[in-house]
Order: structure tokens, then sequence, then C-alpha cells
């Protein structure tokens, strides 16, 4: 039985403890996450599902680093995201995060190609073009390297959106309802492929959806109902 | 009417999240700008009109050597103006065994009808302000006479054949004219007191003027009557032509603050046009709803066009109200260099204000937000999905119609208004083309760029029509500071220029050639700088190559009046300082029988170089050949000529001396002896007259300095916000690259970069098209030679580097602050 905290620590890419988040309104402090503790191994798949407004969101951009938390804390590979300052979870989520969003979030003005490049380039990888290519073609877009987001589908650019978040080969991959803007076979798509580039990089993945066949395809489903861990 | 207020609940919305505020702060400063500036301007200007008015002691005068038909002054009372009567002529005065030739002037009750009276009691203290002149039976006269007279005060003195009782001295009078060659000392006496003198006589020299005082629609109106009923004797005189530089002081300053104003709506309207990108762009969104909803193309035009109006109403009413208070703080700023009695702001201003708010708010507003009736509906799904962007023809022409229409609301001249817009279109659409060519250009240049470089660069590149528009948007508003700036510079060195602070102030005529040695000498030891000294000679200019001049003069033109009365002939070997040939060959001063004109007189007269000119001086003739033409500046306070010969050729004539210079109010003290000692020399004292001109002037270079300042926060503030106008898609951007981990410094540096290029473009491009209009006005224009402006290529790119990168630095600098999550998410 492993059952110790400190094996789990050790094997652990992300440890959260007693995460809380809240948020002052006018009509008093509203709880959006409350107290929740979360370990999530290396190369672990994991779904987080939920009602709308159960903080599926919240937590992910906690244990991200995008977002601080008023209460616990967040460590990912063993590193305090609250020790560190925005730089610091910068190139932290350079070295170690991809992420998916449902709105694509490809900047308007690049090319598919350039926006691939983004990630690489800020880590100052020599190669960067080259790789985003190789990804591209990977994905299925080696037609379309020129294309600025406007001349894309909203399929193809999710497959954008993925190779940008794989190009750099991060241990831990963000979805957040990867497939929400799209049609059901055009998403089935994309996630197909997001589970074989995840496969092939043996990338932690944390998946926020509300489509529970999805969430059956990680290895493991967390449930969030008015912010806590049920 | 639900769709009415569908727009009222929708602007309520906006306004209260903030999505207005922008928009609505460039409609107040330029609703504010231009009302404050029309306001102040048109008080400022009636004001002055008023104060210039003193120089006439009315509003309209009507001269000529006889009096008028009693039915014009009944026309006058018709129009409901009030008026006043002077009668003026020489006379000699006998008393106590002296004589003195002196200029009587009778003045009617209600004389001066603008300005006051200053007299004195005979120790020439106390000095008295008065509104009326001397009472029946009383005579106020020129300190010289005292003397000259052997008079006391209260002593009687004889004019023709009355006896009057002189109870003051005066020493300041509003309208006294600057006629140098009749100068001598004044009795002033009422005008029922001059029939008695019988001193007016059928055939005796009389200068009579009736003053008119009212409202300026009147005072129009009884000019356009009078004007065509008026004899060859007779002229009307008022404050823009009979006092030419002090009109074209006034004029020029009205105009500048004309130009103000149209820099201010130019600045606004960048501002506003900006701002309502934003609101479109912001409401993309929301109106591909109302589209999907069902809302027709029409529809959704009307629905926003409804909330502009009531926008427009509100802000530009709060505007005027804004501009009527600034208004009263500039009079208020001012209040020590301006007149006590100030004209009240004219309500037509604010109507105006009003109008020019709603003008500029859709001449700048209506093409972005035209774009809003192209939102497909198919955007509730893909929200890349865009309407294409307004042609750039609607976007610049309608702005450039505005603001032409503005242009030439306030300079009322289609020539200056063609020169400002053609140019400044011309010069935008070229170098906004090069600007465009090397954006795209440079987009090569990219992959070899270091990381900061490539990431501030492509900032630019992302949307290269939308990065000309940005740049071109700064640069106008640079432009606008620059121009008003420049022209400001250029208007106050002139006047300067035309009034050094050593001025002459007094002129010296009637110097004998006999005591001319002595007379130098004398100032000379007294450290007196003189301007040179001149001889004159009085004579009539009779005939052009053989024609006699009567035939060549158009009615009331100068020409007219130099060639009725006598004209000061001089001779020189060099000109005065400030003349220039204009037309014709160099001066050859050694040789005889040549005369160079002044270019006016002789455009007047048709005179050209190589015409023989004939003169009559006293009973003899004389001849010369016009070797070329000058341009002179008459309000020099120094001695100048319409006529100068080469010397030789006045040889024989009878000459006397003249010369101008300026003593310090403790000099003063040496003319006593000095007219002692020569008593055939004239001294006149102008400075009066140019301490008067100079008050006008320090009064309007306050105002031009406080409307340059408020043109100047005005474009600073609205580059500000023009800049914040811009920073949505930075900001987002900055949260994406922060979420795939880009650093705050690597940020910071892409937006210095980014911005510094912005404004250095902008900058550059603003120098070019400032010196361009610069140099259309200049030569086209204003006629004065063009200099390459040094300063404008030093300080506007820096001001554009400062300005955008500053602005733009502190509205972005939130995004490296914030959780990247919390601006993806808005």
């Amino acid at each position: 039985m492993i059952n110790t905290h400190s094996n789990h620590s050790a094997s652990a890419i992300i440890n959260a403890r007693k995460l809380g988040k809240a948020v002052p309104t006018s009509e008093g402090t509203l709880h959006i996450l409350a107290s929740v503790d979360l370990i999530i191994k290396r190369g672990e798949s994991i779904a987080i599902v939920g009602e709308s407004g159960s903080g599926k969101s919240t937590l992910l951009s906690l244990l991200a680093g995008l977002d601080t938390p008023s209460s616990g804390s967040v460590e990912i590979d063993g590193r305090d995201l609250n020790r560190l300052n925005e730089d610091g979870r910068a190139l932290l989520r350079n070295e170690l995060v991809g992420f998916v969003f449902q709105s694509f979030q490809l900047l308007p003005g690049l090319t598919a190609l350039e926006n691939v490049m983004l990630p690489l380039e800020l880590s100052g990888v020599a190669d960067a073009e080259q790789s985003a290519r190789a990804l591209l073609q990977r994905v299925g877009l080696a037609q379309r390297l020129q294309h600025t987001p406007r001349q894309l589908s909203g399929g193809e650019q999710q497959r954008v959106a993925l190779a940008r978040a794989f190009v750099s080969r991060p241990a831990i991959l963000f979805a957040d309802e990867p497939t929400g803007n799209l049609d059901r076979k055009t998403g089935a798509k994309v996630i197909d492929l997001l589970f074989e580039l995840n496969q092939e990089q043996q990338t932690t993945l944390i998946l926020v959806t509300h489509d529970m066949s999805l969430a059956a395809r990680c290895q493991r489903t967390i449930r969030l109902e008015a912010g806590s861990i049920v | 009417m639900t769709r009415f207020r569908l727009s009222l609940k929708l602007l309520w919305r906006d306004a209260r999240s903030g999505e207005l505020t922008l928009l609505a702060l460039a409609l107040l400063i330029a609703v504010g700008g231009t009302t404050s500036i029309s306001l102040f301007a048109d008080r400022l200007q009636r004001t002055m009109n008023l104060q210039a008015a003193e120089f006439l002691a009315g509003d309209l005068v009507l001269a000529g050597p006889a009096p008028v038909d009693p039915q014009w002054l009944a026309k006058a009372d018709e129009y409901a103006l009030s008026g006043s009567q002077t009668v003026e002529f020489p006379s000699m005065l006998l008393e106590n065994g002296e004589m003195q030739l002196a200029s009587i002037k009778a003045v009617s009750e209600t004389y001066p009808l603008r300005g006051r009276l200053k007299t004195r009691d005979a120790e020439l203290q106390d000095e008295v302000v008065s509104s009326r002149g001397p009472a029946a039976g009383e005579a106020w006269i020129d300190k010289r006479l005292l003397p000259a007279l052997k008079l006391k005060l209260n002593d009687t003195l004889t004019v023709g054949e009355k006896v009057l009782k002189v109870t003051r001295v005066i020493s300041y009078e509003p309208d006294k004219r600057g006629d140098f060659y009749s100068f001598s000392p004044r009795v002033m006496m009422h005008l029922d007191d001059l029939a008695a003198t019988g001193a007016v006589q059928p055939g005796s020299r009389v200068h009579y003027a009736y003053q008119f005082r009212g409202s300026e629609n009147a005072l129009a109106d009884f000019k356009a009557w009078l004007q065509p009923n008026l004899n060859p004797s007779q002229k009307i005189l008022d404050i823009h032509r009979d006092r030419p530089e002090l009109g074209s002081a006034l004029q020029r300053a009205e105009r500048y603050l004309g130009l103000s104003s149209v820099v201010v709506t130019l600045i606004a309207g960048v501002a506003i046009a900006m701002a309502t990108r934003r609101y479109s762009e912001r409401h993309f969104n929301a109106t591909a709803l109302l589209r999907c909803l069902g809302c027709t193309q029409a529809e959704i035009v009307r629905l926003y066009a409804a909330q502009f109006l009531v926008l427009g109403l509100i802000v530009s009413a709060a505007g005027c109200a804004l501009g009527w208070l600034a208004q009263y703080g500039l009079f208020r700023l001012l209040k020590n260099l301006l007149p006590e009695t100030l004209a009240n702001p004219g309500g037509l201003a604010i109507v105006y204000g009003l109008g020019t708010g709603l003008v500029i708010l859709w001449g700048f507003a209506l093409p972005p937000l035209l774009r809003l009736q192209a939102v497909p509906p198919l955007r509730v799904l893909r929200r890349e999905l865009e309407p294409l962007p307004s042609s750039g023809w609607l976007v610049y022409g309608l702005a450039a119609a505005v603001v032409a229409a503005l242009i030439w609301r306030y300079t009322d001249d289609p020539k200056l208004t063609g020169a400002i817009i053609g140019t400044g279109l011309l010069v935008l659409l070229i170098f906004g083309l090069a600007i465009h060519t090397i954006l795209q250009l440079s987009r090569r240049l990219l992959p070899r760029l270091g990381l900061h470089w490539r990431f501030g660069l492509r900032g630019l590149l992302r949307d290269s029509r939308a990065g000309v528009g940005q740049i071109l948007a700064f640069a106008i508003t640079l432009t606008a500071m620059a121009l008003s700036f420049s022209v400001r510079s250029h208007l106050l060195d002139d006047w300067r220029r035309q009034l050094p602070d050593r001025a002459p102030n007094h002129f010296a005529i009637n110097i004998l050639p006999s005591s001319l040695a002595d007379f130098q000498t004398d100032l000379q030891r007294e450290q007196i700088p003189d301007s040179r000294f001149y001889p004159v000679v009085r004579g009539r200019l009779v005939a052009i190559n053989g024609e006699a001049v009567q035939g060549r003069v158009s009615k009331d033109s100068q020409g007219e009046a130099a060639t009725q009365r006598e004209l000061s002939l001089t001779w020189s070997d060099r000109f005065p300082e400030d003349n220039q040939i204009t037309d014709g060959a160099a001066w050859q001063a050694d040789r005889p029988g040549q005369v160079s004109v002044e270019k006016k007189l002789a455009d007047n007269l048709g005179i050209r170089p190589g015409d023989q000119l004939a003169f009559t001086v006293g009973n003899a003739q004389l001849a010369a050949t016009v070797v070329n033409l000058r341009s002179v500046q008459w309000d020099t306070m120094r001695p100048n000529f319409y006529m100068i010969f080469s010397p030789g050729t006045l040889a024989g004539f009878p000459a006397t001396y003249m010369t101008s210079f300026y003593l310090t109010e403790a000099q003063k003290t040496v003319l006593p002896p000095l007219l002692k000692k020569y008593p055939a020399v004239t001294v006149l004292e102008v400075d009066q007259i140019l301490q008067q001109f100079r008050t006008i002037l320090a009064q309007l270079t306050a105002a031009i300095n406080l409307i340059l300042y408020f043109a100047l926060a005005a474009g600073f503030s609205v580059l500000f916000g023009a800049v914040y106008s811009t920073l949505d898609q930075r900001i987002y951007e900055g949260a994406l690259l922060r979420t795939l981990g880009a650093r705050r410094r690597l940020l910071r540096i892409a937006h210095l970069i980014e911005f510094g290029v912005l404004g250095l473009a902008a900058g550059l491009l603003a120098t070019l098209a400032a010196e361009s209009i610069l140099y259309a006005l200049y030569t086209r224009v204003m006629q004065i030679d063009y200099q390459v402006h040094v300063y404008l290529w030093l300080t506007l790119p820096a001001a554009g580097v400062a300005g955008v990168t500053l602005a733009g630095y502190w509205g972005v600098r939130d995004v490296v602050r914030q959780a990247p999550l919390r601006v993806l998410r808005r």
C-alpha cells in the first residue's frame, strides 16, 4: 500500500493543499473554492468535472499559476507557487506548462506558424521554426502555416492551439473545455489528437470538462460541487 | 419609440460601465475647448475693439473738410447710434505779447464716445480722468502753451474772437492724430463756443469729425448706407482701417485664436475617432447578438445613432458650460492686463459650441460607428469574425471636410483653408503610404532581430492598417500642437520686432541745416542714440511718365491720399535698415536723378522701375527716374519715406532734417533745454501712443500664450487618452504571452520599443507635416521668407516618443501586474 505522504510527493507533479479562492462582492465574500486538497502524479491524466460555476476553471487557473489563491498552496514539480513572484511563475509556466483554452486564444495578427513558435521564442529555443513546422504537420496543418486565425475554421484553430501547447514538450498540459466551442465531430478529432500527443509526450494532463464521455478517457475524475471536491 | 428607449437604456448602461468615459472626455475637451476659445476670442476681440476704438474716440468716424448733411446724422439716430462731433482747425494765438500756432479742437457735449480724457492742474499733478471735454466758456490746453504764451491756469485765452478761461492742462486725448507735420499744441474747447470764435470761415482749413457708437450690426448697416453717399473728400474711419498697425495686430490675434480653436478641435477629433473605434470594437459582440435576435442593419445604425445623438447633446451642453467657466477663468487670469471695461460674452458662441460639438462628433465618430452595422450575426459563434474596417476615404474624407469647414469659419479665407487642408492631406497621404511600406518591409527584418525587438515591433506590425492609423492619429495631434506653437512664436516675434523695448519714442523735426551738426553733438553728449538724420524736402507728385497723377488714382486709396498732399521727400546714399528692395535695380547713390518708391504706393499708382516721375517743390519742377521699389516697415517708429532720391537730386531745394530717438523717463529732462536752444525744432512725444499699443500687444500676447498652453495641454491629454484607447489588444496579448511564460521584463521592454517606435514615427511624420503646412502658409498666404524650423525637428520626435511611450507604458502597466487569467477572462 502506497499511502505515505512523502511517497505521494515524490511522484507528484502537482500538490495542492487547502486551496481556497474567495472574491469580495457587494453581497459579501463569495467562496469559489474552499479548502481543496489534490495530488496529481507525473504522467497522470485527470478530468475535473462539475456544474457551471462549481469552480472548475478557477481550480485550473490556480493549479497552473495563472491566478493566486486566497488560501492554501500549490506546488508544481516541488516548487511552491506562493513563493514565486509573477515572473517566477511565468518562467515555471514556460518550462513546464502548456495550455489549451476553450476559446483557442490565438493571437489574431500572427500566422499559425508564428503562433506556434511563440512559446519557443519565449524560452529562446534556436530552431523554433523547425519544431513549430513539425508539430503543425503532426496536427495536419502543414498547408496552413501562413494562415492567420481569421482564415482558419474553429477546429483548425484549436489544432493550432494544440500544436502551440505541445511544441515546448511541457510536463503538464492544462486544457479548459477544449471542445466547448467545437461541433461534436470536430471536437472528437481534436480530442483524439490531444490524447495522442499526450501519449507520445507522456504529458500530465489536467482536463476541465462537463462532457462525461470525455472525462471517462482520463485515468481519474474529480467532481467539484460548490467549490469543494466530492 | 421602444427602440429609442432601448437606445437610452443601452447608453445608460454603457455610461455606467465606463465604456463611454473616454469618448465623452474627448468630446468634452473638443466642445469645452472650442467654446471657451471662441467665447474668449469673441469677448477679447470686442474688448480690444472697444479699447482700440479709443484711438478714434468712437467705433466709427466720418471725417471730412466740411460739415455733413444733417440728414446723415438723422440716419444715425434711426440706427440708434449715439454720436459726438469734433471740429479741428489751426489758429494763431496771441497772448501776453507771445505768438503761437495752436491746433484748436472744439468738442461736443458727448465727446469722447470711447476712451477718456486726462487733465492735470497747473503743477501738472493730480491727473483727473474725465469722460467729457471742457464746459462752454472753458479751455483745456497743452502744457507747452503755458510757457509759450506766458499763461497760468485761470487766465483767459482768446481763440479768434472768443475769450475762454484756461481751466486744465490736457495730458491725454484718446484720438490724437499722429500727423507729425501739422503737429502743434492743443487747445480744446466746447463746440458751442465755436461759432463765437469766428475762426471757421469758408476756405479755412478745418477738419470735421463725427464719431458714432452703437451695436456692431447697426454700425455695419450705417456704414453700408453711408459709403455710396460719400463725396471724395469724406472718409469713414474704423479701427481696422485707420490704425493699420493696430488693426493688423488685432486681426492676426483673431486669426490665431481661430487657428487654436481648429487645433483643439482637430486634436479632440482624433481622440473622438479613436475612442469611437474602441467603443465600436467593444460592441461587436453585443451587436452580433442584436443581429442574431433579428435587428436589421438599418436598425443597428438607428440604435447607435440615437445613442450618439443623445450623448452628443448632453456632453456638448456640459462642454459649453465648461467653456463658459473656462473663459471666465481666462479673463480672471488676465485681469491685471485687461482694460477695466470688458465686453460681455456673446451668447452666439454658445450656440456655435453646441453645433460644433455635434458636427465634430459626427464627423469623427460616424465612420467607426457605421462599422457596427456590418458586424456579422455569425460572430455570436465565431468571435474572430470582424466587420471590414470603414473605408479610408470615408474616415479621412469626412474628418477633413469637418476640419476644413471649421478652418473656413474661423479664417473666412478659402485660400488659407485650402493651403492648410491641401498640404496636410497631401503630406499625410504620401507619408502614410511611406510608413505603410516601411512597416511592410520591416516585417522581413523581424526574424533577424533580438527577442525584445521582435516582440516590440511585432506589436506594431500585427495589423499594419491599424498601426498606420495610430501613427497618423498621433501625428495629426502633434502636428496641430506644433502649428499652434510655431504660428504663435512667429506672431510674437513679429510684434517684438515691430516694437522693440527701446523703440524710438520721440521724433525731432524741423531741424535747420545750420543747427544740424550742433543738434547731433548735443544728442551724442547726452548719450541718446538716434535713428539717423534725414533731410526733408516737401514736394508733391504730379505726373507719372508725363501723365497727370490724378487720372491714375482710385477713390479712397492710399494713392489718392498721397497725391492730395505734399510728401516728405528725402535723399540718402543708403536706405533705412528695414527697407528692402522688392523690384528693380540696386541703389546707385552716385548718380543724381534717381528715385526709389515705396512698394505699396507704387502698386497703387501703377509705378514701375524705369518710369519717369515729376514733382513740384514750391514753384519749381523736379524729375527723376524710378530705379527700384522698396518695402517699408511703417510701424518701427523710425523716419520712413515714400520717396527716397539719390544724393544731389534735391540739391538747391530748401530742406530741414528729422530723426527719432529713444528717451527713458529720466532722460526726458534733457528736452526743455534742448528745445530752448533750438526754437525751430519740434519734438513729438509718441510714447503715449507707443505705450497704448504696447499694452494691447501685451494683452494679446498673454491671451495667446494661455490659449497655446491650453491647446498643448489638450493635445497631451488627448494623446494619453488615444493611446489608452488602443490598449485592449495589447493588454490581451500581454496576458496571453504571460500565460505562455513571458517574463514581465520582456513585456515591458517590448512595450517600450513598440510605443517608442510608434511615437518616433508619429513625431517624424508630424515634423514633416508641420514643416510643409508652415511652408505653404508662409510662402503662399503670408508671403514671408520661409526657414526650416530646427527646433521642430528636435522637439516633435522627442515629444512623440516621450508622450506615446509614457502614456502607453502607464496604460499597460496593469497587464504585467495582474494575474493573466483575469485579463483573458474579460
